[in-house]
């Protein structure tokens, strides 16, 4: 195997445990609260101006942020489900979708009216660092994100297996009626779920930081990659989101780099396209609350 | 020759078998009945012969031609009306509007499609509410509606599916005789019912279903006494609903 | 019939006497701008009677924008006839990328068509050869009406009229023909309508191709009224995509008029927005707008149309008041 295709997969796998990351955050909010929501590319996009501020202003190390931003966005999270979702939950999906809509032109344009639409991004010293394994350069921002991630997600894996609370949500996504006739305070576990999954996509946000850009448009994007993933992974199911995020990453990298940098986003469009004709199911399946949304 | 005949028919839904090598025919002109406990398949059969749902196994032969792969879209302009257990009028629409939605699909002029509806609800007894808003119907008038909208297909064979559910006894009684009415304009039809009686007093032959599979077909009379049909039934009453 | 016509020929009628009173060009401008997104909101609409929404028409306005101006600067064709290439490649792309989407339902089929709309637009980029990528193509002031080219914006406003008036026009027509009552009967419950003997799939590639056509069509106009395009500005998302539907679902989606009133609401509500505040902060009247979106889906998730319940059904003229009379 050559030096270049090992390299390539291997930045292709650091992106993508970010990209997991996020999707595996509209996962979260979609299995359970079962809503499309076309901002939640600015969750990640809020979670990277916060990192942003906090660096630049008071010189926080953006990992070190974390600590400020998870629960930042996790209140954001509560936030926007109890005063934007929770009144319309009964509305036909279509009608939630533009209320979301409506959510990400304000998010974008607040950000945009905060910090103007300059691209942002932070030094950091270790921002162009990178290790070397043999032939290949590892860079140490996306290591380290990657890093981070996975254990987020295997962190989220063990709270859903084994905590009350994460079981709650589980039986919440797998049958919303049984759970409250079960006693579950469903709409309490959908506050919780939108705070942990806003969470979840602003750590990815401040984990991309570092060695990418921040501007007020860069929401939509990543709407559209967790989307893609998320569909190629099967809808609300979480290690195909997982999955799904790596392989995308592995999309981008290698487009990106045997094709062209500009046809990056083109090509996983395609496969969007091509996955939602093909196997609507998704490559592994399709976890809970597919059929209410239009995947059968 | 049967109208409809239905060989070995089977759906399996991931491990469930919901209907499994049901067999049986339907001979023009008759009124059949299919009953069973809940959850034996009935209305999965009626979504095989609808063509909603694609069969697993077996074949449906209706008026001489196979229509096992055939859209359901086809289904209707051959012949096969269907009406759904939970009534789906269809929204933003008066009662005459939705009745003139099926026939525009054969009538191109829209006058002649305002007549032919006007006279289908008058066959169900609906002339009055042509100019309503669905929604704002009783529970029987919106299922003489779905009767009617199927009946503007013109079909030859009509499922009805618990178009008697949630009615109360004397609106029941209103409708049976309709039933017969529609067959004896010759209509062939094949009802679904869990109201026993209204079951009983209405059908020529009774197929009974029990968890995916047939296990008793006859007259009225030879079902009720058939041990097994008892057998099924057991626990619930196997003279009322 | 000639009563139901009398009120939007007079409208009609005062919208043709409206450039001999608004001469200021910035004013004529406005109304121009109003009457295309009446025009491009209608289009957009039709595809909503069948209940899919669509995000991505910008794919079809670019397709057609392209490929007339495409064929006017290098093969110097004029842009009328041009206008029938841009109509024939909306209708290429609808058939080609959209129809395979009409299996999926509700929110998916709306991401997915967000999806062809950016591919789109990156190909249109990429493609340098064949649109001069992100440079753009520029047409030339030669003004005559064989160019499409005029020199008095009160020439546009006519065309922009003219279209807006068809666009609604077919938009009316389709609601209240055999068709139109297929879609509706679609969009309520599909499953229902092929039972009952609809061709559900026939009847949404009609919608499709309609409201593409029309907004290929369009695509066309604007270009000949801008003088440039270039990948960013015809497929741009947010202006021909997602405005329009904005438009339209404000003012009532599935409906004839509810769209026209949304878009003769937003367009100067936007304009009015983007000079008086986009002054006083960079993206404020854009926040407005999308606060104001999750507020009309709160308040009044029919549209505002819906609002004016009464008058509805005669607007529509569908519906118990008037059966059959409007069934062309």
């Amino acid at each position: 195997m050559s030096d270049l295709f090992l390299q390539v997969t291997v930045s292709g796998l650091l992106i993508g445990g970010v990209y997991a990351l996020l999707s595996i955050g509209l996962t979260m909010i979609f299995g359970v609260v079962r809503i499309i929501n076309f901002a939640h590319g600015e969750l990640m996009m809020l979670a990277m101006y916060l990192t942003f501020w906090l660096h630049t202003a008071h010189g926080v190390d953006p990992y070190l942020s974390l600590l400020v931003v998870a629960p930042a966005m996790f209140a954001i999270g509560v936030a926007i489900q109890r005063l934007v979702v929770q009144p319309i939950l009964e509305a036909p999906a279509l009608m939630k979708v533009f209320a979301t809509v409506g959510l990400y032109i304000a998010l974008q344009n607040l950000a945009l009216m905060l910090f103007t639409a300059d691209f942002r991004t932070i030094q950091t010293p270790y921002a162009s660092a990178s290790f070397r394994i043999g032939a290949i350069s590892v860079s140490e921002p996306r290591l380290y994100a990657f890093l981070c991630a996975i254990v987020m997600i295997v962190a989220l894996w063990a709270f859903l297996k084994f905590t009350l609370v994460g079981k709650a949500l589980r039986a919440v996504a797998e049958n919303r009626t049984v759970s409250a006739l079960m006693g579950i305070r469903v709409s309490r576990l959908y506050l919780l779920a939108f705070g942990v999954g806003s969470a979840i996509t602003g750590v990815a946000g401040t984990l991309l930081l570092p060695f990418s850009y921040v501007f007020p448009t860069i929401g939509s994007i990543y709407t559209l990659v967790a989307f893609v993933v998320v569909v190629l992974g099967g809808m609300g199911n979480m290690l195909g989101a997982f999955f799904g995020g790596l392989f995308i990453g592995l999309v981008e990298s290698f487009s990106g780099t045997y094709v062209s940098p500009a046809i990056k986003e083109a090509a996983y469009f395609v496969i969007f396209i091509l996955v939602l004709l093909v196997r609507p199911q998704g490559l592994f399946g399709m976890g809970k609350g597919s059929e209410e949304i239009g995947l059968k | 020759m049967a109208l409809l005949s239905v060989q070995h028919l089977s759906k399996a839904f991931g491990g469930l078998l919901a209907v499994s090598e049901v067999s049986f025919e339907i001979a023009p002109g008759e009124i059949l009945g299919l009953i069973g406990p809940n959850g034996a398949g009935k209305t999965t059969v009626f979504n095989l012969l609808s063509g909603l749902l694609p069969p697993t196994r077996g074949a449906v032969v209706f008026d001489g031609h196979d229509i096992t792969g055939v859209p359901t879209f086809r289904r209707s302009r051959l012949g096969i009306g269907r009406t759904f257990q939970i009534v789906r009028p269809f929204d933003g629409m008066s009662v005459l509007e939705n009745v003139m939605a099926p026939i525009l699909a054969r009538e191109r002029h829209p006058d002649q499609a305002r007549r032919q509806a006007l006279e289908v609800l008058g066959r169900v007894g609906l002339t009055g509410e042509a100019e309503a808003d669905p929604k704002n119907l009783t529970l029987a008038r919106r299922k003489r509606l779905e009767v009617a909208r199927a009946l503007a297909t013109r079909p030859k064979l009509l499922l009805l599916d618990e178009v008697l559910a949630g009615l109360n006894p004397v609106e029941v009684q209103e409708a049976l005789p309709l039933i017969r009415r529609l067959r004896d304009e010759g209509i062939t039809i094949f009802i679904i019912e869990h109201i026993m009686a209204a079951l009983m007093s209405v059908s020529d032959r009774v197929l009974v279903m029990d968890q995916g599979v047939l296990i008793a077909a006859g007259s009225p009379a030879e079902v009720t006494a058939n041990p097994r049909v008892i057998e099924a039934y057991l626990g619930e009453e196997a003279t009322g609903a | 019939m000639t009563r139901k016509l009398a009120v939007p020929l007079a409208g009609l009628a005062a919208l043709a006497a409206l450039p001999l009173v608004v001469t200021q060009s910035y004013l004529l401008h406005l109304v121009i701008l109003i009457l295309f997104y009446v025009a491009l909101t209608a289009a957009w609409n039709i595809l909503t009677f069948s209940g899919k929404v669509s995000f991505g028409h910008s794919a079809f306005f670019g397709l057609g924008a392209y490929a007339s101006t495409i064929l006017l600067v290098k093969g110097g064709v004029i842009p009328w006839i041009g206008l029938l290439a841009g109509i024939a490649m909306a209708l290429i792309g609808a058939l080609t990328m959209t129809v395979p989407l009409l299996r999926l339902r509700g929110p998916m089929f709306t991401l997915a068509t967000i999806a062809y709309g950016e591919v789109l637009r990156r190909v249109a980029i990429i493609w340098r050869d064949l649109t001069a990528g992100s440079e753009g193509l520029t047409i030339p002031f030669d003004p005559g009406f064989l160019n499409m080219c005029f020199t008095s914006k009160a020439a546009y406003y006519y065309i922009f009229l003219a279209f807006a008036a068809v666009a609604v026009g077919i938009s009316h027509w389709l609601y209240h023909s055999a068709i139109g009552f297929h879609l509706r009967a679609t969009a309520s419950d599909e499953e229902a309508a092929q039972a009952l003997g609809i061709d559900t799939n026939r009847v949404q590639v009609v919608a499709l191709m309609w409201s593409a056509g029309i907004t290929g069509a369009l695509g066309v106009f604007y270009a000949q009224y801008v003088y440039m395009i270039d990948p960013d500005l015809v497929f741009s998302g947010t202006l021909f995509a997602i405005q329009p539907a904005l438009n339209g679902i404000i003012g009532g989606l599935g409906t004839v008029w509810g769209p026209v009133l949304g878009a003769v609401l937003m367009t100067p509500l936007g304009e009015f927005l983007r000079s008086y505040l986009g002054h006083v902060r960079q993206g404020l009247n854009f926040f407005i707008y999308g606060m104001a979106l999750i507020v009309v889906v709160m308040v009044l998730p029919g549209g505002i149309i819906s609002a004016l319940a009464p008058l509805r059904s005669r607007l529509r003229g569908a519906g118990p008041r008037s059966p059959g009379k409007d069934v062309a």
